[in-house]
């Protein structure tokens, strides 16, 4: 076990999988950095710092920094899975799916369906995003509903260190395209990584914490606001189970399903605007088939229905906090009064 | 036609507010109560000015990431967008913008883009718009040397060609697309223009680090366009003086880069120079648009700051002009 | 063939009783058509229009101009457009109820239909501004007695919905906490995290456990039925404080009291029926929100929930005499009237008090002597013959938010019901979902003498009375 940040776990894990397979190749805007300038390459290494050290070692024939050309680089990723390379493209900010979205919508999510199950796309795209560092309303979204609505897409969203690694590896060693997303936030964050080979399968969700009052499902740094709302529960005696889902297609519903049973109470959590959300998702499927569990109707705590504003008052109001986490839990324990305790 | 002693005063006083903005920018970021990302436009000031004062209200522009001497030089309020940086509910958006999306619609702003390459399309479609209303007026693309490698610039460019749109095409190459170099990133990185020449339009080219080699080239420019001889694009060499966002510690910069540009490569010290040769400014007049603006900065940053911050009730507010 | 409705006073914002008949703009028996104005109403806000919805006549006029009606007063007979006959048109007017009538204590005696036609209440429903509330919340409001102004609305413009209305009239339950659990350790099989926490609470090793779920992940079902096998107990949920101390710790925490002879006397006594009577048990939901919005709806001395129960057991009783009986060696003994035993906790342990021909007696006096018998039990003046026999006994924990137990037969009567605390649950209401409060009903019976049919028939014939309360 080593203590590192999500940022150096996934530096890492882009190291060790680069080493074992040939056929992995990186591309994106300034994943190298300084290329064509007076500082020369690996001057930046990626914006966010999570591809130093690749371009030297492997050469530029697999560390491959990209015009701003967001349709080519989803496009050529698409193209090079196809041909048997397992290429990494990293889109600098979530929100350029809207740039490249035809790539990853109607390209590499169809490829092995349209053509009868014969083709092969391991292409991994990694995508920055979340709000909460005042980028605005383009910069600043959590697309992962919209990528995990569409059949043929895998989507990863890691909350801790060691799982950037295992699923970061999962990803690399899959056969599918996978969105694999990293919030801005939670580069920073610490934690054990495993030492060696580590995978964390799909569909697994992780258990953060354990309580029987009530079932808060989170993904990305929901997950971590849900922790600091469960702590506070705790004092009062309320305990629940805490789901990171780690993956969101596909969906651990068994999980889900089972804890729910237990508590009778749900909580999504979900840094989006609600309607079509992941929140909505989830709560749907659970009122479908945990409906004679439910003790209360399940809460969503999600954005409002908004972009992303960039006022720093106006942001926090916009972002599901952990107080708002905390009370929705209330709430729902107060079912059918609407007194919080 | 050459400019009188008033209209080089504005040239000069648009620079001025610009690059000071920018500066003052650069200092009140490190104290962290600006949030998000700025990009800063200082060392460009002759490419929006040169281009903008040319303009009207009625004529529109679309602008980049990069978009405060865009703004500034189109005739956006100053103050207003100080307080928009600050994030402040006075700001030109209330507050919802902050640097990145300033728009201001009254002055035909129609926003800085958060996309690379967002706004070149647009710029065609304000164009068309142009030709509808038949005023003779024009859609102008800002892009650099980064937009001009997006698909949807290019698109923009064939579309312009095909249905002859007053539209305009900039191209500000600073030489940076973020950290990389256009060396590296555009095929054509010593000739922008040319791939505007392909799709069929005009190019011109000029110096954009020099107020006068850029006003003239675009004064034809213009003439030709409003002229009703479809789109052109006119490529600008100019410097980028801070990193692609404050925080970049430039590590892509040669030794002595940042000092020899700022030396060799600067509008307002040519502008000076080139108005004290012609003798039709004086320097006391410029100096005194200096303090000017200098008071005008200084007012801003205080009025931004003792700005509130918007209300969060409002944050769902705008999202639809009718909804229910 | 002619279709004759009524037409009521209309209601216009949920604050309106009554309104006044300013002028009748058609005559009796002029045919009018769609859109015609027929009356203009005043109230103290407003004067308004009232036009047809369809074609019609009015064969009868009865509101007066100028005079004042409560909301949805009969006003006049329409017709579809045909003749009616005065006895068809008298029929329509004998038979009419207004639709504001409510729970009303008095009204409830006479007989009336188990619930009202959706025609009436649709007519009703939409007497209030749907831009305020929805036509369930409205109904749902007048019949939980809740004000629709208090209730704070989920919609858009605060719009009121059905749940909006029940969140105002419930309570929030008193949940009792499980708490936060321990963790669980990872685990390296695929599997769900309850499974998980079930396979570490009974050492199981989760590598040995055959997963039915996709790609062999094994869920909780899988655990339970390895537990099966190797003959283990279903687990309980974990208890929520699991740092307990040892058992051996609670030694020296104890105090030694001996038992009070009445308690002995329970001891023995229940003992013996727990070993020598076949117990079985029936359970059954019942939904109780008529039943609490009828106690509701009563002026000054409320009848507890409780009297409602001994009063519904000893009509049910009437109904099921197979029920009605003491079981003593071989002889079953079958009354004629229900004598209740009703289970009171006090101070010195459980007394049950008996209310004799409690199916004889009203609820109001049911009440009556309950207050002074449950009181008498609690100071300990109860003459014996008070609480000696009864056929059936009533054990209600619903004070305490017990949802649901099972009661000891009290020997020699032949049952016991056990009632929990009504808790809002959802329930199908003809089709749609409502959540409405449930009372859990558990029915001890004793075998030797009464079979499961018997038990069955007796709580069918307990909820229909607990779920239209008007028979009571």
């Amino acid at each position: 076990m080593a203590i590192m940040n999500i940022r150096e776990a996934i530096v890492a894990t882009l190291h060790a999988e680069m080493e074992r397979d040939p056929d992995i190749l990186l591309l994106g805007e300034d994943v190298v950095g300084g290329n064509g300038t007076a500082g020369g390459p690996e001057a930046i290494g990626g914006i966010w710092g999570t591809s130093p050290g690749l371009w030297a070692k492997f050469g530029p024939e697999r560390v491959i920094d990209t015009p701003i050309s967001e349709s080519a680089i989803i496009g050529a990723a698409a193209g090079a899975a196809l041909s048997g390379k397992r290429p990494v493209a990293e889109l600098m900010f979530a929100d350029f799916v809207g740039v490249s979205l035809d790539q990853i919508w109607n390209q590499m999510a169809k490829f092995r369906y349209m053509f009868g199950g014969k083709a092969r796309c391991p292409a991994v795209v990694r995508l920055v995003y979340g709000a909460g560092m005042q980028t605005a309303a383009q910069h600043s979204q959590s697309v992962y509903a919209m990528l995990t609505a569409m059949p043929g897409l895998k989507v990863v969203l890691p909350t801790t260190p060691a799982d950037a690694k295992g699923l970061l590896t999962e990803a690399l060693r899959g056969d599918d395209p996978v969105m694999f997303f990293e919030h801005k936030t939670l580069y920073g964050v610490k934690g054990e990584v495993p030492d060696g080979d580590h995978r964390q399968r799909f569909g697994e969700a992780r258990v953060v914490r354990e309580g029987g009052d009530a079932t808060i499902v989170a993904c990305g740094r929901m997950v971590n606001f849900s922790e600091k709302a469960a702590d506070k529960l705790a004092v009062d005696g309320i305990g629940v189970d805490l789901l990171d889902l780690r993956t969101t297609s596909p969906l651990d519903e068994d999980a889900i399903l089972e804890s729910v049973e237990q508590t009778g109470r749900l909580i999504v959590v979900d840094e989006s605007p609600p309607r079509c959300s992941l929140a909505a998702d989830i709560a749907a499927m659970v009122t479908e088939r945990a409906f004679t569990s439910l003790k209360a109707p399940p809460a969503m705590v999600t954005a409002p229905h908004s972009p992303v504003p960039f006022a720093r008052s106006l942001e926090r109001a916009w972002v599901p906090s952990p107080q708002k986490i905390e009370d929705a839990v209330r709430r729902v324990l107060a079912f059918p009064g609407r007194s919080g305790q | 036609m050459p400019l009188d002693s008033d209209q080089l005063l504005h040239a000069y006083r648009q620079m001025k507010t610009i690059r000071l903005f920018e500066e003052r920018l650069h200092d009140e970021i490190k104290t962290g109560e600006i949030g998000g990302f700025t990009h800063l436009y200082a060392g460009q000031e002759a490419v929006a000015v040169g281009i903008c004062m040319q303009l009207t209200t009625e004529d529109k522009i679309v602008s980049t990431h990069r978009g405060h001497g865009h703004c500034i030089a189109k005739g956006c309020d100053v103050i207003g967008m100080m307080k928009e940086i600050y994030g402040r509910a006075g700001g030109l958006c209330k507050g919802r913008a902050g640097s990145m999306h300033i728009a201001d619609l009254d002055v035909g702003m129609l926003g800085a883009n958060g996309i690379v390459g967002g706004g070149a399309p647009q710029a065609v479609g304000a164009a068309l718009a142009a030709r509808i209303d038949g005023k003779g007026r024009v859609g102008v693309a800002f892009s650099g040397d980064g937009a001009c490698n997006q698909g949807t610039t290019f698109e923009a460019m064939n579309l312009a060609v095909v249905t002859k749109a007053p539209a305009i095409f900039v191209f500000e190459n600073n030489h940076y697309s973020e950290h990389t170099g256009d060396a590296y990133a555009v095929g054509t990185a010593d000739d922008i223009a040319s791939r505007a020449e392909a799709f069929g339009m005009r190019a011109w080219r000029a110096d954009g680090c020099d107020f006068f080699s850029t006003y003239d080239a675009f004064a034809e420019l213009l003439e030709h366009v409003r002229g009703g001889n479809g789109p052109a694009a006119i490529e600008l060499d100019t410097e980028r003086y801070f990193g692609h966002f404050e925080g970049d510690p430039q590590r892509y910069r040669g030794k002595g880069e940042l000092d020899r540009i700022r030396a060799e490569r600067d509008c307002l010290t040519a502008f000076r120079e080139k108005v004290r040769m012609e003798g039709s400014v004086t320097h006391a007049a410029l100096d005194q648009v200096d303090e000017d603006v200098a008071a005008l900065i200084d007012d801003a940053v205080a009025q931004a700051r003792a700005d509130a911050e918007p209300d969060p009730a409002n944050v769902a507010d705008d999202v639809y002009a009718d909804y229910f | 063939m002619t279709t004759l409705t009524p037409f009521t006073m209309p209601k216009w914002g949920i604050e309106m009783a009554e309104g006044t008949i300013a002028e009748w703009m058609v005559a009796e028996n002029a045919p009018f058509t769609r859109g015609t104005v027929l009356t203009l109403i005043e109230t103290d806000k407003i004067t308004n229009e009232v036009e047809a919805e369809k074609d019609g006549r009015f064969v009868r006029i009865i509101a007066e101009a100028g005079q004042s009606y409560p909301v949805g007063a009969l006003l006049a007979v329409l017709s579809d457009g045909g003749e009616a006959s005065a006895a068809e048109i008298d029929a329509l007017v004998a038979s009419f109820r207004p639709s504001e009538s409510g729970f009303d204590p008095e009204a409830s005696s006479t007989p009336s239909p188990p619930s009202a036609p959706p025609a009436t209440s649709d007519a009703a429903a939409t007497d209030i501004d749907p831009a305020l509330a929805s036509p369930t919340a409205i109904q749902e409001a007048r019949r939980l007695g809740v004000d629709l102004a208090q209730v704070q609305g989920s919609g858009r413009n605060g719009r009121v919905f059905a749940q909006d209305v029940h969140q105002t009239a419930y309570p929030s339950p008193s949940v009792s906490l499980a708490g936060p659990f321990p963790a669980t350790p990872p685990s390296s099989v695929l599997s769900t995290p309850v499974a998980r926490r079930l396979a570490a609470l009974n050492s199981v090793d989760l590598s040995s456990v055959a997963g039915s779920g996709a790609r062999g992940k094994v869920k909780r079902d899988d655990v339970l039925a390895v537990l099966k096998q190797t003959g283990a107990e279903a687990p309980s949920p974990p208890a929520p404080d699991m740092s307990a101390a040892p058992a051996g710790d609670h030694a020296a925490h104890f105090d030694v009291v001996p038992m009070s002879s009445m308690r002995r006397t329970i001891a023995r006594r229940l003992t013996e029926a727990k070993q020598q009577i076949p117990h079985f048990y029936v359970r059954r939901r019942v939904r109780a929100d008529r039943l609490l919005a009828l106690r509701g709806a009563i002026q000054g001395e409320r009848p507890s929930v409780n009297d409602f129960l001994i009063r519904a057991c000893a009509l049910a009783l009437m109904e099921v005499p197979a029920l009605n009986i003491q079981v003593h060696d071989k002889e079953m003994h079958r009354f004629s009237g229900a004598d209740i035993a009703v289970a009171v906790a006090t101070d010195r342990g459980l007394v049950t008090p008996i209310l004799f021909g409690a199916d004889d007696l009203s609820l109001t006096d049911i009440h009556g002597r309950m207050a002074s018998l449950a009181q008498r039990a609690r100071t300990g003046k109860l003459r014996p013959e008070e609480f000696t026999g009864g056929s059936f006994s009533i054990s209600n924990l619903g004070g305490f938010g017990v949802e649901q137990f099972d009661a000891i037969i009290n020997p020699p009567q032949g049952a016991i019901l056990a009632v929990g605390a009504a808790r809002p649950e959802p329930v199908d209401d003809d089709g749609a979902i409502r959540i409405v409060p449930v009372l859990h009903l558990s029915l001890s019976c004793d075998h030797r003498a009464i079979d499961g049919a018997d038990g069955g028939r007796f709580m069918a014939a307990l909820a229909k009375l607990i779920e239209q309360p008007h028979l009571l």
